[in-house]
C-alpha cells in the first residue's frame, strides 16, 4: 500500500466523550425464507445475530441478493422473519411503527402531495398542532437545502432532490432509529457524494441511530461506526468491523487518510477471496 | 395571450365539426334520399325537439337515469376495485365473477332485468350501473395493484392503519388510473342509457329517437343524434377538467388534447 501523509494530527482533539452504549436494536437468530417463482425455497437470511448500540452509525455491506435489504425491512417490520426475532428496545418488532423510520432507495414519496405537504403528512398523522408541524416542517426542508422548493411536485425535482425529500418527510416524525435501504443507489456519484455529506452533517446534529443498508464499500466506510460484512446465499454475517475514524468527518480529508484507506482496502480483499473461494462454508 | 399555434389546436375541434357537417351536408344533397335528411334540416329541428316540454322531459329523465346509474357504479366500483387491487382474498372472490360478466353486452341482460323489474327506471339505472362499473372496477384494481409497496411502507411507518392507508395512499396514489376508467365509464353510460331506451321503450332521449324512426321522422331522428352526441361532448369534456385538475401533479401523457376541454 502507497505511504500517504498521515494527518492525524489534525484530529487531535479528543474522540466526543461516550455514554456506556446501550443497545436499542437486538436481532436475534434471524432467519428467511422465501419462495422462489420455482416453488423452492430460498434461504435468503440464515441465523442472523446483530446487536446495533444506540447512536450508532451501523452499515450493512453486501452484494446484491444478499439478504441486506430483507433484514432492514424485518427491523422495519414490514415482512416478518420466518424464524427468530428482532427486538426493539427489548419489545419484540411486530410491525412498522414510527420509532423507526424508512428512506428507500426508490424515494416513494407521495407523488399526489408537495414538498411541504409530504413532510407534513407524518407530524399532522401523529397529532402535531398544524403550526408547530408547518413550523418544523418548513426547518427541515430548510436543513435538506430545499428552501423555496416547498410547492414543487415529487415530480418536478431530481432524484437527488426527491431523497432529500424522502429524509425529510422521516426526519419529521422523529423517530429513534433511521432504516436507510441503498438510499443513494439511484443517484449519480456527484449527487450521492453530496447528499452522504449532507447526511452526515445532519447526522452529527442529533446523532440518531441509523442502520444504512449499502453495496458501496465507500459509503459504509465512510458514513459508519460499525460496518457489519454480509456474504451471499445464504445470507450470513461474516464479519462485523468498527470504524475508528474521527468525526466530523471530511471527505477531503479521509480520502488521504491511511486508516481510511486501509479499511476500504481491507473490506474490498474479504469480499474477493469470498468470491474466489465461491460460496462461503 | 393566445400564440397562432394555441389558437389553431383551440380551435381544432369546431373545425372537425364544421367538416363533418359539411360532408353530411354533401352527401345529403348528392344522394337525395328521403330517410337521410341534410345536416341543416336536422339542425333546424333541434330547436322544435328542445322547445318541446314533453320531449324536454324524457331528455332530462335519461339524464337523471344515467346520472344516478353513474353516481353509484362509481361509489360502489372504486372500493371495490381499490380492495381487488390490495387483497389477494377479495381478487381472487370476485374476478372470475367479473371475467363471467364482462364480456357480455349488459343490453343482452335487459330482457330478464325488464322480466323481474318491469320497464320503468331502475331497469334502466341498473344496466347503466353494470356497464359503468366494470371499467371502474377494472381500472381501479389496476391502479390499487400498481401502488407502490414502499410508499404504503412509508404510511406505515407514520402510523397509518390499514384502512388509511387504503383511503389516504391507495385512493390518491391510484387516482389517474381510477379517472381513466370512470372516463370510460361516462361514455357507457351515455351509451348504456340510450340502449335501454330503445329496448325498454317508455320515455327518454332513446325512445324519442326511435319513436321519429317509426313514424319516418328524420330530421328528428337526426336532431336526437346530434343532441345526444353533444351531451356526451359535453360530459366527457367537463369530465376531463374535472380529471385534469384532480391530477395535475401526475405526468402530463399527451400534449395533444383528447378532449373538447
Amino acid at each position: 500500500m502507497k505511504v500517504v501523509p498521515s494527518r492525524s494530527s489534525e484530529w487531535v482533539r479528543p474522540v466526543t466523550p461516550q455514554k456506556p452504549a446501550s443497545a436499542i436494536i437486538e436481532i436475534d437468530h434471524v432467519s428467511q425464507v422465501f419462495q422462489t417463482s420455482s416453488r423452492r425455497d430460498h434461504l435468503a437470511l440464515s441465523d442472523i445475530s446483530l446487536t446495533i448500540e444506540e447512536r450508532a452509525f451501523v452499515s450493512i455491506l453486501g452484494p446484491s441478493g444478499c439478504g441486506k435489504s430483507t433484514l432492514l425491512y424485518i427491523v422495519g417490520g414490514f415482512v416478518s422473519p420466518t424464524s427468530g426475532a428482532a427486538k426493539m428496545k427489548g419489545k419484540a418488532i411486530t410491525g412498522p411503527g414510527p420509532d423507526r423510520g424508512p428512506v428507500f432507495q426508490e424515494f416513494a414519496l407521495f407523488p399526489w402531495k408537495t414538498v411541504f405537504g409530504n413532510v407534513m403528512y407524518g407530524p399532522r398523522q401523529q397529532g402535531v398542532r398544524t403550526a408547530e408541524a408547518e413550523a418544523q416542517s418548513l426547518a427541515l426542508i430548510e436543513m435538506v437545502g430545499l428552501k423555496g422548493y416547498e410547492n414543487f411536485y415529487p415530480k418536478e425535482l431530481s432524484g437527488g432532490m426527491k431523497q432529500r425529500v424522502a429524509l425529510a418527510r422521516t426526519l419529521a416524525y422523529h423517530p429513534e432509529v433511521l432504516l436507510m435501504d441503498e438510499p443513494f443507489g439511484a443517484l449519480d456519484a456527484h449527487t450521492r457524494t453530496r447528499l452522504q455529506n449532507d447526511l452526515l452533517n445532519i447526522w452529527e446534529r442529533d446523532r440518531k441511530t441509523v442502520l444504512f443498508v449499502t453495496h458501496s464499500v465507500d459509503e459504509a466506510v465512510f458514513l459508519s461506526d460499525k460496518v457489519v460484512m454480509m456474504s451471499k446465499s445464504p445470507g450470513r454475517i461474516r464479519q462485523v468491523i468498527d470504524i475508528d475514524l474521527p468525526r466530523p468527518r471530511r471527505r477531503s480529508e479521509l480520502l488521504l487518510d491511511a486508516r481510511y484507506q486501509e479499511y476500504v482496502v481491507d473490506i474490498e480483499r474479504m469480499f474477493d477471496e469470498s468470491d474466489e473461494a465461491g460460496s462461503p462454508p | 395571450m393566445m400564440s397562432p399555434a394555441d389558437l389553431a389546436r383551440r380551435a381544432a375541434p369546431v373545425f372537425a365539426c364544421i367538416g363533418l357537417l359539411a360532408i353530411w351536408q354533401i352527401a345529403s344533397l348528392a344522394l337525395k334520399n328521403d330517410s337521410f335528411p341534410t345536416a341543416i334540416e336536422a339542425i333546424r329541428a333541434i330547436p322544435d325537439i328542445l322547445g318541446d316540454k314533453e320531449a324536454l322531459i324524457n331528455i332530462l329523465a335519461s339524464l337523471r337515469r344515467m346520472a344516478i346509474g353513474f353516481g353509484v357504479a362509481v361509489l360502489f366500483s372504486i372500493p371495490l376495485g381499490l380492495l381487488m387491487g390490495r387483497s389477494r382474498a377479495v381478487a381472487a372472490f370476485f374476478n372470475p365473477l367479473l371475467m363471467i360478466i364482462y364480456p357480455v353486452p349488459k343490453a343482452a341482460l335487459m330482457p330478464i332485468i325488464m322480466l323481474w323489474l318491469g320497464v320503468g327506471d331502475i331497469t334502466k339505472t341498473l344496466v347503466i350501473f353494470l356497464g359503468v362499473s366494470l371499467p371502474v372496477i377494472y381500472h381501479s384494481f389496476e391502479g390499487a395493484k400498481a401502488v407502490e409497496e414502499k410508499m404504503l411502507w412509508s404510511g406505515a411507518a407514520m402510523g397509518l392503519s390499514p384502512l388509511q392507508r387504503l383511503v389516504r395512499i391507495v385512493l390518491p396514489a391510484a387516482l389517474p388510473e381510477i379517472l381513466t376508467g370512470c372516463r370510460t365509464g361516462l361514455v357507457l353510460a351515455l351509451i348504456t342509457m340510450i340502449t335501454s331506451e330503445m329496448i325498454a321503450r317508455q320515455s327518454g332521449a332513446g325512445n324519442i329517437l326511435f319513436n321519429a324512426l317509426d313514424m319516418g321522422q328524420y330530421d328528428t331522428v337526426f336532431a336526437m343524434i346530434i343532441i345526444v352526441g353533444a351531451m356526451g361532448i359535453c360530459l366527457d369534456a367537463a369530465f376531463e377538467r374535472i380529471r385534469a385538475r384532480l391530477v395535475r401533479w401526475s405526468e402530463p401523457q399527451f400534449d395533444l388534447p383528447l378532449s373538447f376541454s
